[in-house]
């Protein structure tokens, strides 16, 4: 089931990413080359992209919250499983870290500051640790 | 010579022609759209039919769609060619697309 999830979760992802990326370049062109037909002048299509980047981060926050949670939950002694997710608490979130740190040169390298690209990283920081979370659950309880 | 239609200005240039056509016949862009769609979109699962034996509809779709954004987004830059509606419609169409491709697959496979 967990499996299941990580697969329904991602691509429910990249269908937020693929509108987020496909109205941003739609808009950019037309601010790039001054074009007369400006897709930001609809007011809908305005609505969507900010919407979905709402729901992105929401996801960011709950999906970090869920991992949390479950790195502080406790299991039953003489279940045969770890009593705890202490083993796995340090070390994600540490190498998520060095991980962000060695992208980040080449992302400023070739995207510059710009806000508009970091929302792809910091989803795909999330979504990294909401398979963790899902994933650290199916090993010590199994399936959900 | 008499003919049945004006026609179009020929020493402005030729995207002049292109416009005034188009102004004659709004149907124009939309249907070069449609063309090209489903020529990727017919042509790509034919192929790939011919090819491998099963057709992958979802990513067809997709590509056919990107390929009607480009020549949409390249309608905008100037008058005459595209109306905003039409251009709202062919965005949709990708994300529509992207939402089939992304719900009809396993993670792996894409």
């Amino acid at each position: 089931m967990a499996s299941t999830q990580i697969t329904f979760t991602t691509s429910l992802i990249m269908i937020v990413l693929f509108v987020i990326a496909i109205i941003g370049f739609s808009i950019g062109f037309a601010d790039d080359n001054d074009a007369i037909m400006k897709i930001s002048d609809d007011p809908n299509m305005s609505y969507l992209s900010t919407n979905t980047g709402d729901s992105l981060s929401t996801f960011k926050d709950d999906s970090v919250g869920t991992y949390e949670s479950i790195l502080s939950s406790t299991i039953e002694p003489g279940s045969g499983a770890a009593q705890s997710t202490a083993p796995f608490a340090v070390t994600p979130f540490n190498v998520i870290g060095v991980a962000k740190n060695i992208i980040f040169l080449p992302y400023y390298s070739i995207f510059g500051s710009s806000e508009g690209f970091g929302i792809f990283f910091t989803t795909f920081g999330a979504f990294l640790a909401f398979i963790f979370g899902l994933l650290l659950y199916k090993t010590l309880r199994g399936n959900p | 010579m008499a003919y049945l239609y004006d026609l179009p200005n020929s020493t402005a240039g030729i995207d002049a022609i292109a416009i005034q056509t188009f102004d004659s016949f709004p149907w124009m862009t939309p249907l070069i759209l449609l063309f090209v769609y489903f020529t990727v979109f017919l042509g790509g699962i034919t192929r790939q039919k011919i090819r491998t034996g099963t057709a992958d509809y979802p990513t067809w779709s997709v590509i056919a769609s990107l390929s009607i954004l480009v020549i949409a987004l390249l309608f905008s830059v100037s008058s005459g060619f595209i109306r905003l509606d039409w251009l709202i419609i062919v965005v949709s169409l990708n994300i529509l697309s992207a939402v089939w491709l992304f719900l009809d697959k396993r993670s792996s496979e894409i």
